[in-house]
Parts: C-alpha cells; sequence; structure tokens
C-alpha cells in the first residue's frame, strides 16, 4: 500500500491541514470589544471622576453589562442635555454600545460626527480608533489603517494594547508580516510577562513569524506561550493550541521527536487532547513504531465518536495492525469503525431533526438566560438533545455565536416591546385618571378661587405700606406701642385727663411732674425700640409682599393650568398613542427577523452536521476500501498458497 | 456529449451562485436586524422621555444618586432613603451593582416628585466596615426644592486619615 493512498495518511494530512490552519488564524480572544469600549474598565483601575451624575448612570449599566439600559440611559440623559461635562465621553460610549450590537452604520455615524466637530484629542483618538475597528469589520482594510494612522496619542489602559493587535491584524490581512512582527513585538515586549496581551500577543506574534518566513523564532515564541504556567483556562486553550500547532508543524517536517515533545504538553481533558492524541500517534507512526502509535489510538478511538480525530483514530487503529500484518484484527476492526460510523450517521440525522424541530436554540436560550441584550456573553453549557457532544464543534463557530447572539437580542428585543405595550396602557389609565381628576376638581378650585379676592389684600397691603412710611416720615414712636404700652398709655392718658382737672392745686402739681416723668420714660422707651420695631415692620411687610406675590403666581399659574391642562393632556395622549404605534408596527417585524433569524442559525448548525455526515461517508468508503484490500491480500496469500489473513 | 457538458456547466454555476445567494440573504439579514435594533433602541428612549415627563416632570422631579469613591473601608449592603420622615427606597445591592459602583457608576437609587419648599432626606448605608464588622450609618440633609429638576448625589468615601468611610451628600443643583 502507497503512504499517499492510504486513507490514514490522507486523514492525518487533513488534521495537519486543519491545525495549520488554526495555527494561521490569529488567536481572537485579544478582541474582548468589552473590554475595551471604555478606558476605566478593568476591575482594578481606580473609578474615573464622574461630574454629571446622570453620565455615572449610565456607566453604572455599562459597568454591570446591562449595554441595553445603558445606551438607552445615556440616550434619555442626552435628550435632556443632563451630561453638559461629558457629552464627548457619552458619546463615545453611546457609539462603543452601538458598535457592540453591530451597528456598524450608525457607530461609523457617532465617531464620524465626534472627530468633525473637533472634540478634544483624547475622544477623537479613541473616535478614531474605533472607526478603525468598524471598518476592519467590514473588511475596509486600507481604510481602517488610514484610521488607525490618524490617532495622536497613546490610547489608555486596554485600548492602547488592542489598537497595536489591530495594527498587527491589517498588516496580516495584507500579508506584511514583517510589519506585524513588529508591532506585536513591542507590544510583547510593552505587556507584563504572563498578561493577557503579552500571551496573545507572544502567539500571534508567533504565527506571523511563521507566516513571514521567520519559521525558528516564530516556533520559539509559540513554544514559550506552549511552556507558560498560567491558572486561567482561556490561556491553558492557547497554550495546548501554540503546542499542538507547532506538534503538527514538525510533523509535517518529518521532525518526529519535536512532535512528541510538543505535543505531550497537550492537556488531556482539554478541548485538543483528541487532536494531541492522534498526532502524538502519528510521531510515533512516523518513527516505525507502530506498537507505540496504537497506545494513544487506541485510548483515542474509545473516545466520544462525535469529534473527528477520535473516528480518525478508529481507522488508524486497524490500520497499524494492519501494517503490523494482523490483517484479522484489522478486518474486524475496520467492520467495528464501519458499524461505529453508520451509528454516528444516524446520531447525526436524530441531531439534525432535533435542531430543525427547534430543540437546540431552546436548549440554548434556556440555558443562558442573560437580561439584556449585548454581544459579550458566552454559550455556557451545552442543551439537551440526543447526541449534544455533535454540537461543540457547531458552538465553537465564530459565526454560529453571532448568528445566535443575534437571535438572543431579537427575543430580548420582542420582550421589551411586549413589555412597553404594558406600560403604554398603564400610561394610558394614569392620563385618563388624570383628565377625570381636574374634571372633577376643577369647579372645586374656581368656587375658591372666587371666594377669594386678592384684590382685597392687595388694598390692604398698600394700605399698610403707606402707614409704615407715614410712621418712618413722621417717627411716630407710638405706632409700634405693644399691648403693654398701649395700656400704659391708656393709663397715662386717664391720669392726664384727672390731672387736667384738678387745676392749681399742689399735690396735683407733684402728681403732674410725675405724669410728666412717666410719659417722658414711655416715650424714651419707644423712642429706643423705634428703629428695630421699623425694621421688623419693614422685613414683615415684605414677606407679606413676598406671600401675596405668590398667591398672585399661583393664581395666574392656576388660570394657565385651567386653560394649558386639557391641550396638556392631549398632548401626552397623543404621543402615548403614536409611540404605541411604533411599538405595534416593530413587534412584527421583530417576530418575523426572530424567525428567519432562527432558522440561519439552525441551517448555520445543520451546515456543520452534515459536513460531519460528509466525512463520515468518506471514513466509511476508506474503511470499506481498506477491508476490501485485506480481503484481496487474502485472495492472493490463498491463490499463492499462503496462510488466510490473521 | 454537448448536452452533458451544458448540465455539468449549469450544475457548476448553480453550485457557484447558491453560496453568493446565501451570503446575500444573510448580509440583507443581518442588515434589517440592524435597522430594527436601532428602531427599538430609538423607541426606547422615547418611551422612556415620555414615562419621565409624565411622571417625574421637572419642576417637581428629584432624583437621589449613589456613588463610591473608593471604597475599600466599606462594603455596601444596602441604602435605605427617608424623604420628609417617609421611606422612599430601600436597596439591596447585588455584587455585580456594587463592582459597577467601585469603577464608578453612579446609581440613580430614587427618582420622585417633591413640591416646592424645604425637604428633609435621611440616608441610612448598610454594610460591612473595617475589620468586617456591621456597619451603619446616617447622613442627614435638609435642602430647597425649586422649579428645576434636584438631584442629590449620596457619596460613600474613604476617609484615609480615619480609616473610616465617608457618607455625605451632594446637592447638584
Amino acid at each position: 500500500m502507497r503512504d499517499g493512498a492510504h486513507p490514514i495518511r490522507r486523514a492525518l494530512r487533513l488534521a495537519a491541514c486543519a491545525l495549520a490552519l488554526a495555527c494561521a488564524a490569529p488567536a481572537h480572544a485579544q478582541f474582548g470589544w468589552g473590554n475595551s469600549l471604555w478606558p476605566s474598565t478593568k476591575k482594578t483601575e481606580a473609578p474615573t471622576g464622574v461630574q454629571d451624575p446622570h453620565y455615572g448612570d449610565g456607566l453604572f449599566y455599562f459597568y454591570q453589562g446591562r449595554y441595553f439600559s445603558a445606551v438607552t440611559s445615556l440616550m434619555v440623559s442626552q435628550h435632556f442635555d443632563r451630561m453638559p461635562k461629558h457629552a464627548d465621553e457619552a458619546e463615545v460610549l453611546r457609539g462603543g454600545l452601538f458598535l457592540s450590537y453591530g451597528l456598524h452604520r450608525e457607530a461609523g455615524e457617532i465617531f464620524a460626527r465626534l472627530i468633525e466637530r473637533g472634540a478634544p484629542p483624547p475622544v477623537r483618538d479613541r473616535a478614531w480608533f474605533f472607526l478603525a475597528k468598524i471598518r476592519y469589520q467590514r473588511g475596509l482594510h486600507a481604510q481602517a489603517e488610514e484610521a488607525l494612522a490618524r490617532i495622536e496619542n497613546t490610547l489608555p489602559g486596554e485600548l492602547q494594547e488592542d489598537r497595536v493587535l489591530l495594527q498587527a491584524q491589517l498588516a496580516m490581512a495584507r500579508g506584511d508580516y514583517a510589519a506585524a512582527v513588529r508591532a506585536l513585538d513591542a507590544l510583547a515586549k510593552s505587556g507584563k510577562p504572563g498578561s493577557d496581551a503579552a500571551m496573545y500577543a507572544r502567539y500571534n506574534l508567533g504565527v506571523a513569524m511563521i507566516k513571514g518566513g521567520e519559521t525558528a523564532k516564530g516556533a520559539a515564541l509559540l513554544d514559550e506561550v506552549g511552556r507558560a504556567s498560567t491558572a486561567s483556562e482561556e490561556f491553558r486553550s492557547l497554550r495546548d493550541k501554540a503546542n499542538v500547532a507547532l506538534g503538527f508543524a514538525a510533523l509535517q517536517e518529518d521532525r518526529a521527536d519535536d512532535a512528541r515533545r510538543w505535543l505531550e504538553r497537550v492537556r488531556l481533558t482539554g478541548m485538543l487532547a483528541n487532536k494531541a492524541l492522534l498526532g502524538f500517534g502519528w510521531a510515533a507512526a512516523s518513527g516505525k513504531n507502530l506498537n507505540a502509535a496504537l497506545v494513544p489510538w487506541t485510548e483515542l478511538a474509545s473516545r466520544d465518536p462525535s469529534d473527528a480525530a477520535v473516528l480518525e483514530a478508529k481507522l488508524a487503529v486497524p490500520y497499524a495492525y494492519a501494517e503490523l500484518g494482523a490483517y484479522g484484527r484489522a478486518l474486524g476492526l475496520y467492520q467495528d469503525a464501519i458499524g461505529a460510523f453508520e451509528q454516528e450517521n444516524a446520531r447525526l440525522d436524530e441531531s439534525i431533526a432535533a435542531i430543525r424541530a427547534g430543540r437546540l436554540l431552546a436548549g440554548l436560550i434556556e440555558r443562558n438566560p442573560g437580561e439584556e441584550m449585548g454581544w459579550f456573553w458566552n454559550i455556557a453549557e451545552l442543551p439537551e438533545l440526543p447526541h449534544a457532544s455533535h454540537l461543540a464543534p457547531v458552538l465553537a463557530q465564530h459565526e454560529f455565536q453571532e448568528a445566535f447572539k443575534n437571535y438572543r437580542d431579537l427575543l430580548f428585543l420582542a420582550r421589551n416591546l411586549e413589555q412597553w405595550e404594558a406600560s403604554l396602557d398603564v400610561l394610558r389609565a394614569m392620563l385618563a385618571n388624570r383628565r377625570q381628576a381636574f374634571a372633577e376638581r376643577l369647579p372645586a378650585v374656581r368656587a375658591k378661587e372666587r371666594s377669594i379676592d386678592l384684590g382685597l389684600y392687595d388694598g390692604k397691603r398698600d394700605a399698610l405700606r403707606a402707614e409704615l412710611e407715614r410712621v418712618e416720615r413722621e417717627a411716630d414712636v407710638a405706632a409700634f406701642a405693644d399691648a403693654r404700652e398701649r395700656a400704659l398709655q391708656a393709663r397715662i392718658d386717664n391720669v392726664r385727663a384727672i390731672v387736667e382737672r384738678g387745676g392749681n392745686d399742689p399735690e396735683i402739681a407733684a402728681a403732674r411732674e410725675r405724669l410728666r416723668r412717666a410719659a417722658g420714660a414711655l416715650h424714651w422707651q419707644q423712642t429706643q425700640n423705634f428703629a428695630d420695631r421699623l425694621w421688623q415692620a419693614k422685613k414683615n411687610l415684605a414677606e407679606l409682599e413676598r406671600n401675596l406675590g405668590e398667591a398672585h403666581a399661583r393664581e395666574a399659574a392656576l388660570g394657565r393650568a385651567q386653560r394649558d391642562e386639557p391641550a396638556k393632556l392631549d398632548a401626552f395622549a397623543a404621543r402615548i398613542e403614536a409611540l404605541a404605534a411604533r411599538v405595534k408596527a416593530l413587534q412584527p417585524r421583530v417576530a418575523e427577523l426572530a424567525v428567519a433569524q432562527q432558522n440561519h442559525v439552525q441551517e448555520l448548525a445543520v451546515a456543520e452536521l452534515t459536513k460531519q455526515k460528509e466525512r463520515l461517508a468518506a471514513y466509511v468508503s476508506q474503511a470499506r476500501f481498506a477491508v476490501a484490500q485485506i480481503y484481496d491480500r487474502a485472495n492472493l496469500a490463498k491463490g499463492d498458497g499462503g496462510a488466510p489473513p490473521r | 456529449m454537448l448536452k452533458r457538458c451544458c448540465l455539468v456547466l449549469a450544475v457548476a454555476l448553480c453550485a457557484a451562485a447558491a453560496p453568493v445567494a446565501a451570503q446575500t440573504a444573510t448580509a440583507n439579514l443581518d442588515d434589517r436586524i440592524q435597522d430594527v435594533k436601532g428602531d427599538v433602541i430609538r423607541l426606547n428612549r422615547d418611551l422612556m422621555v415620555l414615562e419621565e415627563e409624565l411622571l417625574f416632570p421637572a419642576n417637581t422631579q428629584v432624583a437621589i444618586f449613589v456613588s463610591m469613591d473608593v471604597g475599600r473601608l466599606f462594603s455596601l449592603d444596602s441604602v435605605k432613603i427617608r424623604l420628609d420622615d417617609k421611606d422612599v427606597a430601600n436597596y439591596l445591592y447585588t455584587p455585580a451593582e456594587v463592582q459597577a459602583l467601585h469603577r464608578g457608576g453612579v446609581q440613580r437609587v430614587y427618582v420622585g416628585n417633591l413640591k416646592a419648599g424645604s425637604h428633609e432626606l435621611v440616608a441610612f448605608f448598610t454594610g460591612k466596615g473595617p475589620h468586617d464588622r456591621d456597619y451603619k450609618r446616617g447622613a442627614t440633609i435638609r435642602f430647597d426644592k425649586g422649579t428645576e429638576p434636584k438631584y442629590i448625589e449620596l457619596q460613600i468615601k474613604d476617609s484615609t486619615g480615619k480609616l473610616q468611610p465617608e457618607f455625605e451628600v451632594k446637592v447638584w443643583q
């Protein structure tokens, strides 16, 4: 059997190609756009000084990942002009949130407006960065690079790392690996060893270098990533990815020892364990040590058959036995493999039927009951389907995840519209109550209004003012006499009348003198208190005038309210109805799109499973071909008088 | 023979055209979803503006916010707010909300209506203070409400000198 024609050799080539592609694709976790929307989203970072509380309110939702509430809160506050001190910042945040929802066009317009209106340099720089991202997403690479070039200063926090990574992505996209290497190298040097960005930068740098022809340097970097110790699952996966890429690259170059060394580092329970076991077996097989190859392959063949590497192992094991001359064993295992492939094919059919019945999406939604629509959430668990493991490669697809997020967002929008429909009914009822209360209270208010004659009080106020002016002008100190003084004055007046009636009696003369002194003392006291009393009286008058002014203002407001309130209530009612019409118009649009998107997501999953079925069909053919070859060999041996297959 | 060639060519063209059509349909669906998302976001803004104008008109509106500056000396559990001797808000925080406050978010914990004139606000903060001890503190302020909306911020700060949390009230307008 020629190596090149053997199905197992072909399987190796396919696996190697797949992994070479994995290596070529830069690790994309560095574009955690949620974390890069805002400079202070890192948990360790000190809070920014909020100078408008409503801007802080938007951030409060944003930092909780409640992006829908964040963007609507920001837009409401913008409507009321409540964030004058953070106008630009709020706009950048809004643009970023729009971008997060995939509203590229509107996000782009926001950033372009910020630049056009001459926002301060830090805001402008961020706007250029986001514009570059948008353009990159839309495949406008040259324009994206142009936008990046407009950034004048270092961006804050993670944005700077993202900027460099984007620069490298763009350089790689146009095949300029040297430029990508330069950009990533700077980041790898500047990043803290072991930090998120540094790890990803090293990985991407390694990939870029290998693609740029600097294989040894690139492999050294990937090797560094492949040896890094880390507690995080995300980076353990990245480490496995680097080791698998290195291992398969070495296998392609017939460096079996290197391949084994790298593949040995891959965790036995990780996502890439099966691929590593397959490659590990091939490293042994290429050294003609097929017995050693059987150890990982046999282990792999016993694993869940929904993984392509496991299916390949089911062919690799009988291949190894056949190579070792154990044709009978090989024949049995090939037939077992054909049975397993056919079973797996039937399971795939069941999975496809379950997906088309809507069970995949229902299960995913049930397991991810996030409150708000948004970009940054994960498919945490596999739904309960007949053969859930088929779904792992489906769910890992970026396209599937994005499509599913859109579907989930549409369900959120449908619920949101439903809630508003109910809320609008409440607002309608409230408005009706107000209208009724207004109609009921109006007659009483009008009656009370008629019973109060403010003009009368105005007249009294004027008289008081005139009296006070006279008292001040004439220094009429007695005008402010209190009750005690008035009683004293009455007694003095009585005594004076008696004294005047007493004529020139000497005793009367003495009484007259005492009377003069008492009257003088009273006048002196009143004169002493006059200034204070005058000030107090003026203060009281001012207060009276203010109160009277307020009463007039209230009367005017009441008049206006009587006149304007019905029109105001009508205007609210019209707004409610206009908004209700918008809710009504949007509901069928959202529902229709949800159905269309559901079908689209389901078909993406089905397409992936169909590919698995096609692969299975190819494996079945290869296995049958191998079986036929063994029989041919046996027949030939029989014809030659040799032994039948063992 | 020619017929067979044409058939093969037609099949090949169909095979090539199908993915393009599928891509266009997907792009079209994506565009429509983008449009509907934008429309719903704008509708939500307009609905919230209407709701606020109807329920909390500017001339009577009062909004109370909670913020945290550093906040290492106090782990917030709940806030209770009394306005003119009436309990108006009693809010229990989730860890995500406390984290959002730590990172610079400002929570609008209450929005309501008040007549013009003088009012009293009392806020009680409950949580864990230094050395993980139960901690409850209050802050009081009297303020005048005019015909403009009133925004009041309850600030939780760390007093590094005293190594104690501080609770302050800031009246924005």
